[in-house]
């Protein structure tokens, strides 16, 4: 008890000290508090920002992979890098349900899609260059550049109406659209090629393959790109998706079991648990027989953009919580080193009197719980008062500064409204991608300072006062009371 | 052959007040002189045992600093017997390793070689702080008072290092202050607002706040004028004659020698190592 009594005489005495001690320390709770608060609710954000979207994992072509030894100055080299391209074992509608059946995948669905020319339509075309390449279709691409369309078809209903509602807006749609979809031939076409070919609801129409066998479909909706998708092709009057019509997988399955020279291309997406796992369940689809010039690849980044801005003031407040606190411990141990050596003189006393180690190291640490659990306390009330404020103000200026970026970017490419890699802009920006649906971009923060933030200021106020301590700590055990009293005489 | 030098002690020491006792004998009636002779007798029973009441011992100590060269020795092989109930004075010139014997005594150091036996026990083997802050006060000749507490404060803060349990602390100090000649007024004023002497006093009342059975005194009076040195001597005097203490003062000054029992005298390393 005496100990604290003798701290608190000492912290009286030593006013001055004290108070430049605890506005050193106030200055640090009060940053720590703001920073954890802007980094935890951050995380949540990015946390919750994440969990709201479809992990998704695609089967992609790893080009690098290819092309590593790929020498195009050589016929040699470019023959010998077309035979290898023609090599690569393609994967079959089998293999993605094998595939999916691992413990990583939660669900999948699949696009199969063929290229097909039109009967009884004309491609939407008005352009110079012929043989810009179709917007859909992944993985080997082989004869889908040469037909007129691409007939799309998904195997899951969700995964269409998702893709078509999430990229697209539906301009026109028949009643029962929705259940009519996965029942027979029908499809959504595009509203510039309905408005080229003068094609409405109901409409049938024909596509035909290479071998002259026709196929008819009944038009069940007319879906329009969203403003921004017209920027994809840029000497193109129409846009990526003009020509591609969508339908369900056994449609087109029908059309390529009839025909064993068309040659469907099949674009599966898996559901996964975590993104920590791709790693695993590629290798597993290696096993399964994925050729290894295909590679996984996730939406992850995609489905973060929306919180880019925000995982900025998250780096930044972690940078600056880490330096606030190196730099407010190596000041607060200075300031207590010096504190130790004025106090000499009173710890030469007290040990001659019998003070233990100990307790006379006790009495010191007490000195400083005593002012930093005040300063805490003041720190974290002035924090929380103002992590808001500070927090909307520094995402209000990375959003700023990503909107100045970006618009320079896009007067570069000659499109000022280009989204370019920051698509989070304030309320306005949204964020799309195949299946998709529209992500809302934040343009605040609500930093709040919670019990989680308190426990760990407490944590990051009992380090300070220990990293503080440990010069008085040193020099209590190194002192010889003698030798300071000596000197003191 | 042992008695008879047992008496001429006592008779040395007492005798003033055996001849007043006499002749109050004479002129008062036989039963007190009766009373007054039994008290006597009893008087000379107890100091016949304080003879033999050894309260620290020290047996051949030496002492090197660590950093010294390995026959460098601050002090070697001394050895004193201190008893209670006297008072001691350690004489010495400078450099003969007064300051650190006190230091040896007082625990603030332990012995290179030989050994320190504090009322049967080794310090060795003492939690040398439990030592300070109950077997033994110190005195030191700057006063080693806490300058930012007052003289009461300073008191009070031995009482507590050491334990005391007791309800009033505060009247205790201001007891405490009393019996070195402190007024009660002084209790609350800061040690540095009082003089040499006074502040001496509070470093004696502070060591026997805890009623200490030995008192170490570093040249107490040397910082003090002579009216002065002889009032905080009386108060040592009285400590080891009165309350059975043992004090132990280390100093230069011939009127410290005057005042005590027994005198030990050190001499430098060098000295001895010749003879």
């Amino acid at each position: 008890m005496f100990i604290l009594k003798n701290a608190w005489i000492s912290i009286k005495r030593n006013k001055g000290r004290n108070i430049l001690i605890g506005i050193i320390i106030l200055i640090i709770a009060c940053a720590c508090t703001i920073t954890l608060a802007i980094k935890n609710t951050a995380v949540d954000l990015i946390d919750s920002y994440k969990s709201a979207y479809d992990k998704e994992v695609t089967i992609t072509f790893d080009r690098a992979n290819m092309m590593k030894n790929f020498d195009p100055s050589q016929a040699e080299g470019r023959e010998n890098a077309k035979e290898k391209f023609n090599n690569i074992a393609s994967y079959t509608i089998d293999d993605v349900n094998s595939f999916a059946d691992s413990e990583y995948i939660e669900s999948y669905y699949y696009t199969y899609s063929v290229g097909l020319n039109g009967n009884n339509i004309e491609k939407a075309q008005i352009e110079t260059n012929n043989n810009m390449p179709n917007g859909f279709g992944h993985g080997k691409e082989n004869n889908m550049t040469s037909t007129d369309f691409t007939l799309t078809g998904y195997s899951s209903l969700d995964a269409m109406s998702e893709f078509i509602n999430g990229t697209y807006t539906m301009s026109e749609i028949i009643d029962n659209a929705w259940d009519k979809a996965f029942d027979g031939n029908y499809v959504f076409i595009n509203e510039e090629l309905a408005d080229y070919n003068n094609l409405s609801l109901n409409d049938k129409i024909k596509l035909e393959s290479d071998d002259g066998k026709t196929y008819e479909f009944t038009i069940i909706g007319i879906f329009k790109e969203n403003e921004d998708g017209s920027l994809e092709q840029p000497m193109s009057m129409f846009s990526n998706s003009a020509n591609t019509l969508v339908t369900n997988a056994s449609a087109v399955l029908n059309i390529t079991t009839n025909n064993k020279d068309i040659n469907p291309t099949i674009y599966p997406t898996f559901i996964i648990d975590s993104y920590d796992n791709v790693q695993k369940l590629q290798d597993e689809f290696y096993e399964k027989g994925l050729d290894e010039n295909f590679i996984l690849q996730t939406n992850e980044e995609l489905a973060l953009s929306g919180v880019s801005s925000i995982q900025n003031i998250n780096s930044f407040a972690t940078t600056f919580f880490f330096l606030t606190l190196i730099i407010g411990g190596v000041v607060l141990l200075v300031i207590n080193m010096i504190n130790i050596r004025e106090r000499k003189y009173e710890i030469g006393v007290l040990r001659t009197i019998g003070i233990s180690k100990f307790k006379l190291t006790m009495q010191f640490v007490s000195e400083l719980v005593i002012v930093s659990v005040v300063a805490l306390i003041l720190g974290a009330g002035i924090g929380a008062v103002s992590s808001k404020g500070v927090s909307n103000s520094l995402l209000e200026s990375e959003i700023n500064s990503s909107n100045e970026r970006s618009e320079e970017i896009g007067k570069n490419f000659g499109g000022a409204n280009m989204n370019g890699g920051i698509p989070d802009r304030g309320n306005k920006g949204d964020v799309r991608g195949k299946g998709m649906p529209v992500v809302q971009a934040y343009d605040s923060i609500n930093a709040v300072v919670d019990i989680k933030v308190l426990l760990e200021l407490l944590g990051i106020g009992i380090t300070l006062v220990l990293i503080s301590s440990v010069a008085s700590m040193v020099s209590i055990q190194r002192f010889s009371p003698l030798t300071i009293l000596k000197e003191r005489s | 052959m042992a008695n008879k030098k047992k008496n001429n002690y006592v008779s040395k020491d007492k005798l003033g007040n055996n001849l007043i006792s006499k002749k109050q004998i004479v002129k008062n009636n036989e039963a007190k002189e009766i009373k007054d002779n039994k008290k006597e007798n009893k008087e000379i029973r107890e100091k016949n045992t304080s003879l033999k009441n050894i309260i620290l011992s020290i047996k051949n100590a030496s002492y090197r600093y660590s950093d010294a060269l390995k026959d460098d020795y601050a002090l070697r092989n001394v050895s004193f017997d201190f008893e209670s109930g006297k008072m001691y004075a350690i004489r010495g010139r400078s450099g003969t390793g007064k300051t650190t014997l006190l230091s040896l005594i007082s625990g603030l150091e332990r012995c290179t070689e030989g050994e320190i036996i504090f009322d049967g026990k080794s310090l060795k083997d003492m939690n040398l702080d439990k030592y300070r802050n109950s077997d033994i006060g110190i005195v030191f000749q700057s006063y080693n008072l806490l300058p930012f507490m007052t003289a009461s404060e300073n008191i009070i803060l031995s009482m507590d290092v050491n334990g005391l349990k007791i309800k009033n602390k505060r009247d205790k100090a201001i007891e405490l202050m009393k019996k070195v000649g402190l007024k009660e007024a002084y209790a609350n004023r800061k040690v540095l607002r009082l003089s040499g002497g006074e502040q001496q006093r509070v470093a004696i009342a502070r060591s026997l706040s805890y009623n200490p059975k030995m008192i170490i005194a570093d040249e107490p009076t040397g910082n003090l004028d002579k009216q002065t040195e002889m009032e905080i001597l009386e108060i040592f005097k009285k400590l080891a004659h009165e309350e059975n203490k043992c004090v132990i003062i280390v100093t230069h000054s011939q009127n410290v020698c005057g005042s005590v029992d027994v005198i030990y005298d050190l001499k430098k390393v060098k000295e001895e190592g010749k003879k």
